[in-house]
């Protein structure tokens, strides 16, 4: 048994449930497909004085649910009438078995978030004419390489998260009201709400990033709440009855 | 050859005791038959074997390790503990070969199982299409993946249409001639005494035998005769002097506790009570099980007469 053999099994296993497919397909489409919409919509007025770099990733909010909705129905496949039985059967390991799970879960987000950024932004930018902004922009690679791993860092809060409540409608339950609203809800009433998971990783899609994280410490912070997701997962899988 | 060893385990789910202080020993080279009814703690007792629950305290060792310490798991062990465990959206081919990559078993070996386990030929399909039957089967097929010594299925029989239960309790009998160690959990009896050789009983989580299962229908139930005679008042006369009472149990046939076919027949013949049919009247797996939890419930009724105070403490 090596973690080669553990990798390439969850890699079946991912791959071969077609909702779970679905969702990291959906990533992609649905951060392109708002990014093309939001720019074809937009009138020159909305557009003016904007933050250029920014605006192109408006969709990135879009992506970023689909984003966890993988991470958490990749990992919650796992506990459909005790899977995760048979699976601990075939890998005793605990934690090779998570390990592998969540490296892989991690990888084809990544990937997944890298096409995307890239792809939306360049097929954004080609519907802006005389307003378009091309990778040299200033903070533009910056933005897309950063945003990928951002998409990458939410799945992964998902999955921790899915570990430990063994059900990705509750997780998703959570996550999305939560990082639709909590941003809303505590923007400006004090310095905290910077250091959310969603608001500290999207500093650096901002051409200026604003308060006091800067563009890659902002993704170091949704790095840890990554890392602190993933522990708590951890914890569940290897202290719990499976 | 290896030997499954459960020792003083216990488990507590709240204030259940799911599984009490069980101690016993699973043998290579026969169907061990795992009985008791449901809720007994069998399938609680499988999940400890394999270190998929927490024993409260106590152990349970494979071959003298705990299994989460196995170096080649699937080929140590196969076990089907629930045959829903298969994700619907996958086809049958996929959900093995996401099991048997794990451990480095190549995709020959995949396709055998299947062959052997009767659904190649569904293979392709996806498990939520599977009957409830199709998908104990390829439960089967995935225990059987490593080709393991050790094998553990509970109610693999559920959901499975006769010929498919003649299979299992065939390829149960052959995994034993090979060596292995088997355990199979059951709730029916009359099935169990088709495939086992020796038993484990459990009750409410606690031991109640674990002895071959020639011994358990021997100590279940008095010897009985049954036999047809053209004299049975003359037959009842003779043997009320040996205090035997014969029961009629059917129209013209007669039921004898306490005594076997060979002192009847003995009796007869030297009477010259004629008999039409004579014999040992076999017990069955049910009769033996019935009588042992009848006494347990009777011990267990002395045992708090006797001590009223324990309810106390």
């Amino acid at each position: 048994m090596t973690p080669t053999a553990v990798l390439h099994s969850e890699w079946i296993k991912i791959t071969s449930v077609r909702s779970v497919r679905g969702s990291l397909l959906a990533i992609l489409l649905s951060t392109v497909g708002f990014t093309l919409l939001a720019f074809a919509t937009m009138s020159e007025s909305d557009r003016a004085g904007n933050d250029l770099l920014a605006g192109a990733f408006t969709a990135l909010n879009f992506g970023q649910l689909a984003a966890l909705a993988f991470g958490a129905t990749a990992m919650s496949s796992e506990y459909h009438n005790g899977a995760l039985r048979l699976s601990l059967i075939a890998v005793p390991r605990r934690g090779l078995f998570y390990a592998a799970k969540t490296a892989v879960i991690g990888a084809l987000a990544l990937t997944i978030g890298w096409v995307t950024t890239f792809t939306a932004f360049l097929a954004g930018q080609a519907l802006r004419g005389d307003q378009a902004i091309g990778l040299d922009h200033p903070g533009a690679v910056r933005a897309c390489m950063g945003a990928g791993l951002y998409l990458a860092l939410m799945a992964l809060i998902a999955t921790g998260l899915t570990a430990l409540l063994r059900s990705a409608v509750a997780v998703l339950g959570i996550l999305i009201p939560f990082t639709l609203l909590a941003s809303f809800i505590f923007v400006d009433v004090s310095g905290v709400a910077q250091f959310l998971p969603d608001r500290a990783g999207q500093q650096l899609i901002h051409q200026n990033p604003t308060g006091s994280l800067g563009a890659w410490t902002g993704l170091g912070v949704t790095a840890l709440w990554a890392a602190l997701f993933l522990l708590i997962g951890w914890w569940s899988i290897r202290r719990r009855d499976a | 050859m290896t030997t499954i060893q459960v020792h003083r385990l216990t488990k507590q789910f709240g204030s259940r005791r799911a599984v009490d202080n069980l101690t016993f020993h699973v043998r290579p080279g026969r169907v061990t038959g795992f009985l008791g009814p449901n809720g007994a703690g069998k399938s609680t007792t499988m999940r400890l074997i394999l270190g998929l629950d927490r024993p409260t305290s106590g152990t349970a060792t494979i071959g003298g390790r705990p299994y989460a310490a196995a170096d080649h798991p699937l080929h140590e062990v196969g076990a089907l503990l629930d045959a829903q465990a298969a994700h619907g959206s996958r086809s049958a081919r996929n959900h093995l070969r996401a099991l048997a990559t794990s451990n480095g078993i190549g995709a020959r070996r995949i396709e055998e199982v299947l062959e052997e386990a009767g659904i190649a030929q569904d293979a392709g399909r996806r498990v939520k299409t599977f009957s409830l039957g199709m998908r104990q089967r390829l439960g089967i097929a995935a225990a059987l993946l490593g080709d393991p010594g050790v094998v553990l299925l509970d109610e693999p029989s559920n959901g499975l249409a006769p010929e498919g239960i003649i299979w299992i309790r065939e390829l149960m009998k052959r995994l034993a001639r090979e060596g292995r160690t088997v355990l199979v959990s059951s709730h029916l009896m009359n099935e169990t005494s088709s495939f086992a050789n020796h038993l484990v009983v459990l009750g409410r989580g606690r031991l109640l035998a674990d002895m071959p299962m020639r011994d358990f229908l021997d100590t279940g139930n008095q010897p009985r005769v049954s036999l047809r005679t053209t004299e049975p008042d003359r037959l009842r006369t003779i043997l009320a002097r040996t205090g035997l009472t014969p029961v009629r149990s059917d129209e013209d046939r007669w039921s004898v506790e306490g005594t076997t076919a060979e002192q009847i027949g003995a009796t007869a013949a030297r009477e010259g009570i004629p008999l039409l049919e004579l014999s040992d009247e076999q017990t069955t797996l049910e009769d033996a099980y019935l009588a042992l939890t009848a006494r347990e419930i009777e011990e267990e009724s002395t045992a708090s007469t006797t001590s009223p105070t324990s309810q106390e403490t």
